[in-house]
């Protein structure tokens, strides 16, 4: 390793470490880097520039922004709600069933789990906590564990990010999301079904039957958006940028036109908010772009895929490795600077081991969303501590059950690749 | 002096959401073009990349707060106070000498970049193509804003301590995700 090198990692953790802003930090390291290696200073700002300025694939991301935040202000996650009430709020445990359903559908529509829990799940939280019928613990893990589907399921702002890092098809990204989405759904139902027929917690009032045609019919406009968004994307009608634009625009005509629950002065904020989301997130992404270049040309990744292959390491184990890696990493970094800065370091070795990036882009994903509900760093405990009240305590004595069940469906993934590619492959993605 | 700066941060709002919003409509407009007229916008794309770096670098110069950047706090929360002061003037210090150390060759980089124009949008006034360098001098304005916060934050944390309420909710930032 070369003195600038170590400069660079020391500067980077040094100041990272100490609390601030990780975007500026890598750019401070990467100056350090810089200077003492005799290079351009420049090259810093060049890289960042030159990167942010050519990679259309990232306006996805402040478009996703918005259009989540238009979601969540109108009352488009009350319909829903009440659509999901409707259809599995009779069974034993009904409350946490609508909340698996109704993160299920939501993340069809929002590529932001953050967006999700603070939107929808504040509300099912209250629900749930309402007479006491559930612990306000269980009902606020159980939605910090059901967020986590948000971004797996597209569109999806940490797909967006893994593809810039990997150059793996986004269209294939986000189709391999799908399945395991639903496999999350699915072990989370499983789980809650298993604990409440355990605890005996209470059912719903089932709504009539003949209400549901009239439920759905409210929350029909709303639940057209995956529909339309995977139809855009994969009928071929817009790129999956485009398709960013077209779910902002689609939430948009829903909140303001269709169910006039937006005033042009919440719209205004909706777009400053959204503008400091994105130039937060911008500026780790531009890190990224000159860090990636200094592990680029200190060869990194090289070194580390030569003595990984010549160790003769089976992908498999190199992918539980890493998985454990990131799971670790998860408990204390957050999901965008684990897949912009530590992800790339292995993507070479995926390469010379064979292992399919698609595959591996959902891995790290679902693996980092996972990292968002691990102890004692998990954002999305945080995010509902900080909008329900619930203290941190009870919220993470409840989260073990769905953190194991969810790291169980991540072990599946990694050992049947086929839950990930089946579906990418169907629509013709070779690999 | 207090209503300047209010005057101020609302202004920056309106120009970082006009910004947005003209981000959002240019790509509406986009894929109209270029799915229901048949003929696409040259210039729809490109404007939107420059809209980009302007959000990200006018948006972290201006708009940001220190409590809206994705930081790793686990360290600083769990250090006593005196302490904390310290990481906090240490980390002010460095992103101050840091920027102002890279400015003038950056400086230099984004000056030359004059002679490189946008391929596709042009200014509607005189219709001739943009210099880069008039793109990318908000990179320039980016970093004098930096050194200039936090310098204006070293002091402040000499003065008041740490400053506590930018780190409320542990691990915020990552809203995006």
């Amino acid at each position: 390793m070369s003195l600038e090198l170590l400069v660079c990692l020391i500067t980077l953790f040094g100041l990272a470490g100490i609390g601030a802003p990780i975007g500026y930090a890598i750019m401070i390291a990467a100056v350090a880097y810089l200077g003492l290696a005799g290079l351009d200073t420049a090259l810093a700002g060049e890289k960042i520039l030159q990167g942010l300025y050519k990679s259309f694939v990232l306006l996805a991301v402040p478009l996703f922004i918005t259009a989540a935040n238009i979601m969540n202000a109108g009352t488009i996650s009350d319909r829903l709600l009440n659509f999901c009430i409707a259809a599995v709020g009779r069974f034993r445990g009904g409350l946490g069933h609508v909340n698996v359903m109704a993160s299920l559908i939501f993340s069809g529509m929002s590529g932001s789990a953050v967006a999700d829990a603070a939107g929808i799940g504040k509300i099912i939280i209250e629900m749930m906590s309402k007479d006491g019928r559930y612990s306000r613990g269980y009902a606020a893990a159980i939605t910090a564990a059901t967020a986590t589907i948000g971004p797996i399921i597209p569109p999806s702002i940490p797909m967006v990010l893994y593809a810039l890092v990997s150059n793996a098809s986004i269209g294939a990204l986000f189709l391999a999301g799908i399945v395991p989405g639903l496999v999350m759904g699915v072990v989370l139902m499983a789980m809650n079904a298993w604990i409440s027929s355990r605890r005996g917690f209470a059912m719903e009032e089932p709504v009539p039957l003949r209400q549901l045609p009239k439920v759905t019919l409210n929350a029909f406009p709303a639940l057209l958006m995956p529909v339309i968004l995977l139809y855009g994307i994969y009928g071929g009608v817009t790129t999956p940028t485009e398709a960013a634009g077209v779910a902002a625009f689609y939430a948009l005509i829903l909140a303001a036109v269709f169910y006039r629950a937006l005033s042009i002065k919440s719209l205004y904020r909706i777009f400053v908010e959204s503008a400091r989301s994105s130039a937060a997130v911008g500026v780790v992404i531009g890190g990224a772009l000159i860090l990636n270049f200094i592990i680029i040309s200190e060869n990194i990744p090289g070194i580390m895929s030569e003595t990984l292959t010549d160790l003769d390491v089976h992908p498999l184990v190199f992918l539980f490795a890493v998985n454990l890696l990131v799971l670790f990493l998860g408990c204390v970094l957050d999901a965008t600077t684990i897949i912009l800065v530590i992800v790339p370091l292995f993507i070479p070795t995926c390469e010379a081991l064979g292992i399919d990036l698609v595959h591996f882009g959902v891995l790290v994903v679902v693996n980092s969303m996972i990292g968002l509900i691990t102890p004692p760093y998990g954002i999305l405990l945080f995010v509902i501590n900080a909008v329900t009240g619930i203290p941190l305590k009870e919220i993470i004595r409840e989260v073990w059950a769905f953190l194991g069940i969810l790291i169980a469906a991540l072990i599946f993934m990694i050992l049947v690749p086929d839950v990930v590619l089946w579906l990418p492959r169907v629509f013709g993605y070779q690999g | 002096m207090k209503r300047i700066l209010n005057y101020f941060s609302s202004g920056v709002e309106f120009i970082a959401a006009s910004m947005l919003a003209a981000m959002f409509m240019t790509f509406l407009l986009q894929i109209f073009s270029r799915y229901v007229l048949q003929t696409p916008f040259g210039w729809t794309l490109e404007f939107c990349l420059i809209l980009w770096v302007w959000i990200v670098f006018f948006g972290c110069a201006f708009l940001t707060r220190e409590k809206d950047h994705v930081t790793f706090d686990i360290f600083y929360l769990a250090a006593p106070r005196r302490v904390r002061q310290a990481m906090a003037l240490i980390a002010c210090a460095a992103l101050v000498i840091g920027m102002a150390w890279a400015l003038p060759a950056t400086w230099d980089y984004i000056d030359w970049m004059k002679i490189r124009k946008t391929t596709t949008v042009k200014n509607p006034f005189t219709g001739a193509k943009i210099p880069i360098r008039t793109i990318f001098s908000i990179y320039a304005i980016f970093m004098v804003a930096v050194i200039l916060r936090y310098s204006w934050r070293f002091i402040d944390v000499i003065r008041n301590g740490p400053p506590d309420e930018d780190h409320e909710l542990p691990g915020h930032g990552d809203d995006a995700i």
